[in-house]
């Protein structure tokens, strides 16, 4: 039996992830078994197990990719010197949802699960995507001045208002997802100005 | 019940007391301004209760329902207080947002000396300093619109706005190929705003349902709801725009910026950028009596240019959207709430108006009114006709007249203000669904020949215009 290297593992993971992508784009969500998946990635349906626990976690994964290591790279790209940290950080969250539009039309059920504020979950994609997030969060307040990291209850507020304006988006009929940007500006503005008065409460 | 008015009334700011706490100045009033984002969602602009705009909402309406009530029977004083009430609620719901509610300011604030003084500043700002776009929104916009990021689509974007309008903002850019373009954004989402503020507007109409006018009035305030709406779309404004940039030579001394349609969407429009000021910083300049003549009358060559030759009407005629080019031309912006008198029987209308207007005879001007106001399968209410006859008269007063109008008499408009005070009084609402945009321009017209303090005989002017479209200067 020839011997599963690391480099043929992480090969059949990135088919599943592709195959997983171009069925769900095709067939919608729920219309699409991990059976499907797995014959569209050339592998036995047994052998997709060995990688994603459920359809579900693959979108988690696609998700994870697109929000945390290319986003990120994209938003320094797009970042431009001097901006207000409302700029900064609707620009860091409108870049996200731009490397997640292919996704758009199933991310809804990872949305109201894995992603949810109020899951608790601690492992796996979901988790990795909250956590990578707010940890850019924090960095990005703290670029702007911010001495404080910031609370718990805040990163809570914050994940929140994240979470509806990315459930909102993925059902956002209107042209070009306006709606979304509008939505979002108003979620940015209402989180800084509440930051801002909890950092000059002197209680 | 009386008392529970009296509470009304004191609950709400006074006329002559600050309207804007902590907004003393301008300046201040606009930092404010700058800070807030606009409000999209219903939710959030119920928590805006007793913020800004609300406050200066509700004082006006405290004006106009004191006026009003002030000899009213007690039954009348009911009925008002629960209007009022309902009034003041859906300006508050409405409170501080852009969209319809930032049109009726841009009518409000070119009336001096009609309404409070702090009022008509607050309003005045309204033209041209509304809370901005941060530029990520814009940039997004521009990707959304445009495919690529502003600096690759222009070969230079200034990242702050020079200017702010109801529905978007605008910045100025360098195209690729050289020309400087102003670049007009518009809000996302602000048609949404728009449908809802008319949901909220509704149940404030309620009152008047029992009246055999209602029909009549949901379909005045369906057509301005359209007309809002189509006002979101930029591809018809450059539509209308292009129209008009048709109907001006060089020699009129009026530029319509050239459209470029190949950069421009729904919600992006690009023009040309011209050089000049608005109406309040050319009148700081204090210009000689003659040449605020000159700018008037290029004011009327452009109206009546665009209603002989281009069977159209600006109804969104306010300060913000013309400018004073440094070298004497009158440059004209915005052409979104334009109308487009189509139809043949709009245009016979058109034409039945034109002949009161420039004879000013009785007869002419009663009929017209009849027809204007829809009055014609109604039991006749003379006093009702009598009012719409002098408001009539009272608009084309300067055309019949003949000879010089001073349109900067303050009498001139306190009296218009009188009689329209008096027919909204007698809830006089029977209108031509379009009259209230047409209304909307006549206000627009002469606020902004009243600003500009015109003595003018504008009637040779018009009669030329309609000459060079093939009308019989008499009609």
């Amino acid at each position: 039996m020839p011997r599963v290297t690391a480099a043929t593992k992480e090969a059949t993971r990135a088919r599943i992830l592709e195959a997983g992508r171009e069925s769900f784009v095709r067939c919608g969500f729920a219309e699409t078994t991990t059976r499907d998946i797995a014959r569209q990635a050339g592998i036995a349906a047994g052998t997709l197990f060995n990688y994603f626990t459920s359809k579900e976690e693959i979108v988690l994964q696609l998700m994870s990719e697109a929000l945390l290591a290319r986003t990120e790279k994209a938003f320094l790209r797009r970042r431009r010197d001097g901006s207000s940290l409302e700029e900064d950080l609707f620009l860091f969250v409108s870049t996200g949802l731009r490397q997640l539009k292919p996704l758009r039309r199933f991310i809804a059920p990872a949305l109201e699960t894995n992603l949810s504020p109020a899951s608790q979950d601690t492992s796996g994609p979901g988790p990795a995507i909250r956590v990578g997030h707010l940890e850019f969060l924090a960095g990005l307040l703290s670029q702007h001045g911010l001495a404080e990291p910031p609370t718990g209850m805040q990163l809570q507020m914050y994940w929140v208002l994240y979470t509806g304006v990315l459930s909102f988006w993925a059902r956002d009929e209107s042209r070009k997802q306006e709606n979304t940007l509008a939505l979002l500006d108003q979620s940015i503005g209402m989180f800084i100005t509440w930051l801002r008065m909890e950092s000059s409460d002197p209680s | 019940m009386a008392a529970k008015i009296a509470e009304l009334m004191a609950a709400l700011p006074d006329a002559e007391a600050e309207l804007v706490p902590g907004a003393g100045t301008e300046g201040e009033l606009q930092k404010i301004l700058a800070t807030r984002a606009v409000p999209i969602n219903s939710f959030h602009r119920l928590s805006l209760l007793g913020g800004l705009q609300a406050k200066v909402a509700a004082a006006y309406a405290f004006h106009w329902i004191r006026g009003w009530f002030q000899d009213a029977s007690q039954r009348e004083r009911d009925l008002a207080e629960t209007q009022f009430k309902l009034a003041v609620r859906v300006l508050d719901t409405m409170g501080y947002m852009r969209g319809a509610v930032m049109k009726l300011g841009q009518v409000l604030g070119n009336a001096p000396d009609v309404l409070p003084e702090q009022l008509v500043e607050t309003m005045k700002s309204l033209h041209f300093q509304a809370p901005p776009m941060h530029f990520s929104l814009c940039r997004e916009m521009v990707v959304d619109e445009l495919g690529d990021e502003p600096e690759r689509v222009f070969a230079e974007f200034d990242e702050v706005a020079f200017a702010a309008a109801s529905l978007g903002q605008v910045h100025r850019a360098r195209l690729k190929s050289g020309e400087e373009v102003a670049v007009k954004i518009q809000y996302p989402g602000i048609g949404r705003t728009i449908r809802s503020d008319f949901r909220a507007l509704l149940p404030a109409l309620l009152p008047n349902r029992l009246s055999r006018d209602w029909q009549n009035l949901k379909d005045q305030v369906e057509t301005i709801r359209r007309q809002f709406e189509l006002e979101t779309d930029y591809l018809r404004e450059a539509e209308s725009q292009q129209r008009v940039r048709r109907l001006f030579r060089d020699e009129d001394g009026i530029v319509v910026p050239k459209v470029y349609l190949n950069v421009s969407t729904r919600r992006i429009l690009v023009m040309d950028y011209l050089p000049g000021v608005h109406l309040d910083d050319y009148l700081g300049t204090h210009p000689s009596q003659e040449e605020r003549n000159s700018r008037a009358t290029k004011l009327v060559t452009t109206a009546s240019r665009m209603l002989y030759s281009g069977r159209m009407l600006n109804a969104d005629w306010h300060p913000g959207n013309f400018l004073f080019m440094p070298d004497g031309r009158l440059g004209l912006l915005d052409f979104g709430c334009v109308l487009r008198h189509e139809s043949e029987e709009e245009w016979g209308r058109i034409r039945r108006i034109n002949r009161a207007i420039v004879t000013g005879e009785g007869k002419l001007i009663r009929n017209v009114m009849i027809e204007w106001s829809q009055l014609e399968d109604t039991p006749k209410n003379e006093e009702q006709i009598r009012l719409y006859m002098d408001f009539g008269k009272w608009c084309w007063r300067p055309y019949y007249s003949g000879g010089e109008f001073d349109f900067g008499d303050p009498g001139y408009i306190q009296e218009g203000v009188k009689i329209w005070k008096q027919i909204a009084r007698k809830r006089y609402t029977r209108s031509h669904p379009t009259n209230l945009l047409q209304f909307r321009w006549e206000c627009g017209y002469r606020m902004m020949f009243y600003r500009l303090g015109a003595v003018l005989n504008s009637m040779p002017i018009v009669a030329n215009e309609m000459k060079a479209a093939g009308w019989d200067h008499r009609g």
